[in-house]
């Protein structure tokens, strides 16, 4: 044996030396102890549930809260019996025991996980099932927070469990399999803000409490709460179009504020709660929600209508821009209608109205003048205008899943015609808002605020501010999109002169439709439609004071005409708002549970959905100075 | 008649390959436990233990294949794969993180890590370029240094500190069988040392009196015994400066990774639950797939870098000497094996085969009992995994093919 081969076999031996020592003293030695460790399982690492962030109307008065809830976990690796705890879940909760059983082995490789069976369990069905719980050491009832909506709507939207996909595509984003996500809505457009972080603490400490001492540092990880998202809607506002929303009839009502874009109220029915997703939905709920009248669809963005007459400021304007027609241009005559190549298009008013200028055509709404006018325009330059004014595009309101709407050019024609399509008769059927074209109620409104505001189309929203952790401004979360709308501002007047006529002038469509210490404005609409015998009712407005204040949209899902249906809708709201403009306007004193991030109360830190106290010390030592000698 | 061209029965070594055997089959057995959830009376064992099966016959058709391979060609082979696996260590830097790091090629849930086979192929190139006749010793640690660094650099970016470390310790050993003075070696690891000294003043006094003392031993000359002494001191006494220069997090960084129970949500949390799961399994362990600590799923990665924690828990004391002896068998074979050759670049090549095993077995095992940092490297020929299991035994596989092909002047 030569030199360097001793110096190999010294080496190892010590290495092996090494490692057996310190096997024998953690598994001889130490080994009692390590055994009880195991066997209790005391250590783990615990997550600490962030609180979501609630949602407040313009004035912080609360329009979705957290409210405490009970919740069943389960700990699959502590399970002595399946069958019979599945048989005693399904007993006492509404789930099957083929559920049960696949919950616990779909979970088979993370078994240290709890596993959230059911939420929101009722007070007294948790203490008549805690009663149970000493025969089954793998349940823990642990104290949570689901979420209160105060009042059925559309933009909130709601929260639901994780479910398997989203966990795959949110795993990377600190989500657990008993996480709650937002669903649709706000909740689900602000989930980033409105979730916070979890926290992450690690129990150490034996069946008595006492601590093992495995870490002398660290961990614990504060929970960081959600941010808390204080909106543009006003609730009163909101209640009122809620309540003079004809019973049984679907639509929407729109009301923004002109100058800022902000929506102030947000309706669309029929309406559904959204409390009803916090527990488990039975059939029967599921199949009304799920009814031919549709109520989970919010109507406002994520169905496209054809606009009928509200579409012809539209018309009119490009008439204007490209000069076709100015102020004073009177087309065709009106008789009931107008002859196109072979067909005959009809006015809505079968006796006609001679001829008009722009003005008297918006006042009384005479298709045959936009007909008329329509053939003087080319469809790409109707296509083009019509997207630059913001229709049939996204708005790019804060909401998920907003729909586009439509307006064709010649390339879709061709492609869907074929290339020997007659444009001609389409563009006429266009030129009234009839035909392919599509718009939310969204747009229309966002496109007659625009108007209202001097041309500057401003994109509709929902967030003013978050509250909470971080005050953030919505130009701070997301920037609001200005734009210009293609109107010169001499162009503009006689289009809003129009708009004045509708409401104000004795042949107006929409007379009815005044209201005290306002000017107001509008435009009336009835679509055709293939989804009823009855016209979609439109009305668009808006009312001006010293300045604009509030643009107004109804629409009314085959209800008949928009003079008669949605204008007086429309006239109550400009009224309440009228009637109340110094309680709407005034400015909301800041909460004083909002005053200072960083003066929150302590306990709103605490962490929620446990039961154990985070120990005291461990938290100080955290914050401790780290010396490296 | 095909079998004798494949091996010399006077020469091949039929205890390595016996032992090597054993070990992938002690494998078998740990993986399939370690993979077994037991709910209730559902006992659930996932598919990774078939898998490793299919590997190691992968791997042993591999031991197959290189055996019958010319040696002639083998030799020649060796430049152009170290060129390829050097692009491939470039190539893995532009490939999407996974878990932060950029370490795995994936193609159809194969990964491959080229790091794996970076350390089997530097060896080969170091131990050929070091073992030219009429070299000096400068120039052997030159070039030993200097070939080595490449990947040791592509493999920091990655970043992958702990297979670094594995080349660090097959480079030294590899110095030791070429024969380069041991005081040489000193030197080389005497910066380590003097950054571990600074830690007090007196370990720096004791650690530069042993310095000179082993210098002086070693018969140098007082000028280079004062040079390396004055070096050292200065490394030592540098490094708190350095140390205070450093942000709050890095510090905080270096420290986690010197002592886990620092970051009790983090490394620190997988040290103790398997430290947990070893010391529970006490003398003689809870018995074959009754692990309890396992069956909770505690350590995410127990059929991998946390293997030897579940053969402790179900085997105990007498289960983990078991395992240690039998690689301490392991490796004095390889080193027995080592001397037998009388090339020597096949020699050093051994050698630095042997270092890289033992030095992987004993920074592994050291981690599951919390002796050392958590650093991601798996247990040989134990650990499941497919890329690591095929270069261990291929690595094994290059020794038994020069121990085949060794010269009759034995």
């Amino acid at each position: 044996m030569n030199k360097t081969s001793r110096v190999f076999l010294i080496t190892s031996a010590v290495l092996f030396g090494i490692l057996i020592i310190a096997l024998f003293r953690l598994q001889v030695i130490k080994g009692k102890h390590y055994q009880r460790v195991a066997e209790s399982n005391f250590v783990r690492i615990r997550r600490l549930t962030a609180t979501r962030g609630e949602i407040y109307d313009q004035k912080y008065r609360p329009i979705v809260q957290n409210i405490p809830s009970h919740n069943l976990f389960l700990l699959s690796g502590k399970i002595q019996d399946l069958p019979a705890l599945a048989r005693f879940l399904s007993l006492n909760f509404e789930i099957t025991e083929q559920e049960v059983t696949d919950m616990v082995l779909g979970q088979r490789f993370r078994t240290y996980e709890e596993i959230l069976v059911v939420d929101n369990v009722p007070f007294e069905k948790m203490l008549s099932v805690s009663e149970h719980l000493n025969y089954y050491p793998e349940l823990v009832f642990r104290i949570g927070s689901t979420r209160d909506y105060l009042y059925p709507n559309h933009y909130t939207g709601y929260v639901g469990r994780i479910n398997e996909e989203e966990y795959e595509r949110y795993r990377a984003e600190d989500y657990s399999i008993n996480s709650y996500i937002g669903k649709t809505g706000l909740e689900r457009y602000y989930e980033v803000l409105i979730r916070g972080q979890d926290g992450r603490e690690i129990v150490q400490v034996d069946a008595q409490g006492r601590s093992l001492g495995l870490f002398q540092k660290g961990g614990y990880i504060e929970p960081l709460n959600g941010l808390s998202l204080v909106l543009t809607i006003d609730n009163e506002l909101q209640d009122f179009a809620n309540r003079i929303f004809p019973a049984g009839i679907k639509g929407t009502v729109v009301v923004s504020d002109v100058r800022s874009g902000g929506i102030l109220a947000y309706i669309s029915k029929p309406d559904y709660d959204p409390n009803l997703f916090m527990q488990r939905i039975t059939p029967e709920i599921w199949e009304e929600l799920n009814s031919e009248d549709k109520p989970l669809m919010d109507r406002v963005i994520h169905a496209t209508y054809p606009p009928g007459s509200v579409f012809k400021p539209v018309t009119a304007g490009l008439g204007l821009q490209k000069g076709v027609i100015t102020q004073h241009t009177r087309l065709k005559s009106c008789i009931g209608g107008m002859q196109v190549g072979t067909r005959f298009f009809r006015c809505w008013d079968h006796s006609g109205h001679g001829t008009s200028n722009v003005v008297e055509a918006l006042m009384r709404s005479c298709d045959v003048f936009f007909y008329d006018l329509s053939m003087k325009l080319r469809l790409d330059d109707f296509h083009a205008y019509t997207l630059a004014s913001h229709l049939g595009t996204k708005t790019g309101i804060d909401l998920p899943n907003e729909r586009e709407g439509f307006f064709p050019d010649t390339a879709w024609y061709r492609k869907t015609f074929g290339r020997n399509v007659g444009i001609m008769g389409h563009k006429v059927n266009l030129s009234i808002g009839q035909g392919e074209v599509l718009t939310t109620p969204l747009q229309m409104n966002a496109y007659f605020a625009a108007i209202a505001n001097g041309g500057t189309w401003i994109q509709p929203h929902l967030l003013k501010q978050t509250v909470g952790r971080a005050r953030l401004t919505r130009q701070q979360v997301e920037r609001v999109q200005k734009k210009q709308l293609p109107f010169s501002q001499a162009d503009l007047r006689i289009i809003q002169e129009g708009l004045f006529a509708v409401c104000n002038s004795p042949y107006g469509t929409a007379r009815s439709v005044q209201v005290p210490k306002a000017q107001t404005f509008g435009k009336t609409g009835s679509a055709e439609n293939f989804m009823g015998k009855r016209t979609h009712a439109w009305f668009c407005g808006y009312i001006v004071t010293d300045k604009p204040e509030i643009a107004v949209t109804v629409f009314m899902e085959n209800a008949g005409g928009g003079a008669a249906m949605a204008a007086p809708v429309a006239r109550q709201i400009f009224d309440f708002y009228m009637g109340n403009i110094e309680d709407i306007k005034r400015p909301a004193v800041l909460p004083p549970q909002f005053r200072s991030a960083e003066d929150l109360d302590p306990d709103a830190l605490q962490p929620s959905g446990q039961d154990d106290e985070p120990e005291p010390g461990l938290k100080q030592e955290n914050r401790e100075e780290i010396h490296p000698h | 008649m095909k079998k004798f061209i494949l091996i010399n029965h006077k020469k091949f070594d039929f205890i390595l390959l016996g032992m090597l055997v054993v070990l992938i089959a002690v494998g078998f057995v740990a993986i399939f436990t370690a993979s077994t959830t037991a709910i209730s009376d559902q006992v659930i064992t996932a598919n990774h233990w078939w898998k490793q099966i299919i590997f190691a016959g992968i791997a042993f058709l591999a031991i197959a294949l290189l055996l019958k391979l010319p040696m002639p060609i083998f030799d020649i082979l060796v430049l152009p794969a170290f060129v390829l696996n050097l692009l491939a260590l470039i190539l893995v830097l532009f490939v999407p993180t996974v878990g932060g790091a950029h370490r795995w090629f994936s193609v159809a849930n194969v990964h491959f890590q080229p790091s794996e086979s970076a350390k089997l192929l530097t060896i080969l190139m170091v131990a050929r370029y070091i073992t030219k006749e009429n070299l000096s010793e400068y120039k052997q640690i030159l070039y030993g240094l200097g070939i080595m660094i490449v990947p040791v650099i592509l493999i920091m970016i990655e970043p992958d500190f702990g297979t670094t470390l594995v080349f660090w310790a097959s480079l030294m050993a590899m110095f030791i069988a070429a024969e380069v003075p041991l005081f040489f070696i000193l030197l080389m690891i005497s910066p380590v040392v003097s950054v571990m000294a600074s830690l007090h003043w007196l370990g720096i006094v004791i650690w530069i009196a042993v310095l000179v003392f082993l210098l002086m031993r070693a018969g140098l000359s007082w000028v280079a015994i004062t040079v390396a002494s004055i070096i050292n001191a200065f490394i030592a006494l540098i490094t708190p400066v350095f140390w205070m220069g450093l942000k709050d997090y890095q510090q905080n960084r270096i420290l986690t990774f010197l002592d886990p129970t620092r970051d009790p949500l983090g490394a620190g949390y997988q040290i103790i639950q398997a430290k947990i799961a070893i010391g529970s399994g006490s003398i003689t362990g809870k018995g074959w797939l009754l692990g309890t600590q396992k069956n909770m799923n505690f350590l995410p990665e127990h059929h991998t870098d946390f293997i030897f924690s579940v053969i402790g828990e179900e085997f105990g004391f007498v289960g983990s000497m078991l395992i240690i002896l039998l690689f301490f068998a392991f490796f004095a074979r390889l080193i027995h094996c080592v001397f037998q050759l009388k090339v020597r670049e096949r020699k050093v090549a051994t050698a630095g085969i042997m270092a890289y095993l033992m030095f992987q077995t004993f920074i592994n095992i050291g981690m599951n009992i919390g002796l050392v940092p958590a650093t991601g490297i798996p247990l040989p020929f134990i650990s499941y995994g497919g890329s690591n299991l095929l270069i261990n035994t291929i690595s094994v596989a290059v020794i038994l093919k020069y121990l085949n092909e060794r010269g009759f002047i034995k």
